[in-house]
């Protein structure tokens, strides 16, 4: 990997982590465990590995934004995640947070897009 | 089945071990719905290779258990400019203090080449000991903190207590370049030169000019200077030509603005030796006695006190100039370096 590619993965990385966290609670507002969530994520556009889903979704319930349950499910027990009500607050002022940077974005890319031609 | 054993397995030994249990179990039944569904989708088991790219792709056991760890670092972001500012000032009145500690050391006895070898080979393990002891007092308080056994005071918070008013005056020097020399300082640095070269060349002939009314008292001691002094008076009168042509030379190039470290640490270095030239002198005897027939008799043992002293004198400014003159090779040095640094940027 050369130099560019690797800052390139490193800030792509970045700009990523803080919208999984995001992605992860709208998805927990219906019940789900780990590997059903992690192909809803997927077939939504946003692969995330084994190794980053499962820890954020430990992390998450360690901070109160999401409770979780083991359950019997097709012969197999699972621990299933759902969103809180602290996590439903949150995840509502941080999706107020993230459409205003979009829009902030958006509007600077169009005025730059305008700018160049 | 037994590769993904294998793996868990793996895994678990990098876990935290409060949570290994829960987290393989949940890790398990995760990775398990992942293969099932891989297995439904080809109508078969996985073959071994399939199984094993499919485990790599996981990434390694190691990395996987790295993720659930609470804390990956030895010391935080909040801490971490305190750490490297106490560490700096630790390593360097380590090396002060270590410098001083040898050169006492020396003085107690006869320094010997190997002695100060010895010291020089130790620096570094003093030293890495010194940041060592840090790292660990700070990698303490980190855990501490973050198990909240411990709550940092007010001041180690990135902006509390700060306040504008409180900046340091602006100096060019703290903007990074250094004030340059005005052209009457550099003026009045070459003329003070010269008045101060001829009052060195005056004062053999007429040393009322430096002992002033003492002269006659001490004409009437049964003390002189050994020849020694000849010679080390010479020297400073050497070094103080070269340092007024140096000073003219800029001055009349119109040079006197640029500094350079080299010729600084040069002057520096000559500057020692008249000094040396006393502390190698015969018998390391700087003052003698006027009449060596008579005297030795009545002043011998004072005689030997006084030069005792004066070659005790003489190491202890010996030793603070060289560590001084280490001091400015090792800034000028990384001034030099950083301004590598910059031009490569």
């Amino acid at each position: 990997m050369t130099l560019t590619e690797n800052l390139f993965e490193n800030l792509r990385l970045e700009l990523r982590r803080g919208c999984l966290t995001l992605a992860v609670l709208a998805q927990l507002h219906e019940e789900r465990y780990g590997y059903t969530l992690r192909k809803a994520l997927a077939d939504d556009g946003l692969a995330i590995d084994e190794s980053t889903l499962y820890p954020l979704l430990r992390r998450l319930e360690a901070q109160g934004l999401l409770a979780s349950e083991w359950r019997e499910e097709e012969k197999r027990n699972k621990r299933f995640y759902r969103i809180t009500p602290d996590g439903a607050q949150l995840f509502a002022q941080l999706l107020a947070e993230w459409q205003a940077i979009n829009a902030s974005v958006t509007e600077t890319l169009r005025a730059r897009t305008g700018d160049a031609q | 089945m037994e590769r993904l054993d294998r793996y868990l397995l793996a895994v678990r030994k990098h876990l935290p071990w409060q949570r290994q249990d829960d987290i393989i179990a949940e890790l398990r039944a995760n990775l398990e719905a992942q293969l099932e569904e891989k297995e439904a989708a080809l109508g078969r088991p996985l073959s071994p290779a399939e199984m094993q790219e499919w485990l790599k792709a996981l990434g390694s056991p190691l990395r996987m258990a790295a993720h659930y760890q609470p804390q990956q670092y030895l010391i935080g972001p909040s801490l971490y400019p305190i750490f490297r500012n106490v560490l700096r000032i630790a390593l360097s009145w380590s090396a002060v203090i270590y410098c001083i500690a040898s050169a006492a050391g020396w003085l107690a006895k006869s320094p010997h080449a190997i002695d100060v070898l010895r010291a020089l080979l130790q620096a570094p393990l003093v030293l890495f000991t010194v940041a060592a002891w840090v790292t660990f007092a700070f990698a303490a308080i980190e855990i501490a903190v973050t198990h909240q056994f411990l709550k940092l005071p007010d001041f180690c918070a990135p902006s509390a207590g700060w306040s504008p008013a409180e900046l340091p005056p602006f100096s060019q020097e703290a903007a990074g370049g250094k004030k340059p020399k005005s052209f009457a300082a550099a003026v009045a640095e070459v003329i003070f030169g010269f008045f101060w070269l001829v009052w060195l060349l005056l004062v053999p002939a007429h040393p009322f000019l430096m002992f002033g009314p003492g002269v006659y008292y001490l004409r009437s001691l049964p003390y002189a200077l050994a020849p020694i002094w000849v010679t080390a008076y010479w020297c400073l009168v050497a070094l103080n030509i070269l340092q007024l042509l140096w000073n003219a030379y800029k001055l009349t190039r119109g040079t006197w603005q640029i500094r350079h470290p080299f010729a600084f640490i040069v002057f520096k270095t000559i500057g020692l030796t008249p000094v040396v030239l006393f502390l190698t002198a015969t018998h390391h005897a700087p003052i003698v006695l006027k009449d060596w027939v008579q005297d030795p008799a009545a002043y011998a043992a004072r005689l030997q006190e006084i030069n005792q002293m004066a070659n005790l004198s003489l190491e202890i400014v010996c030793a603070i100039i060289l560590i001084t003159l280490g001091v400015d090779i090792v800034r000028l040095s990384l001034d030099a370096y950083r301004k590598r640094v910059a031009a490569a940027q």
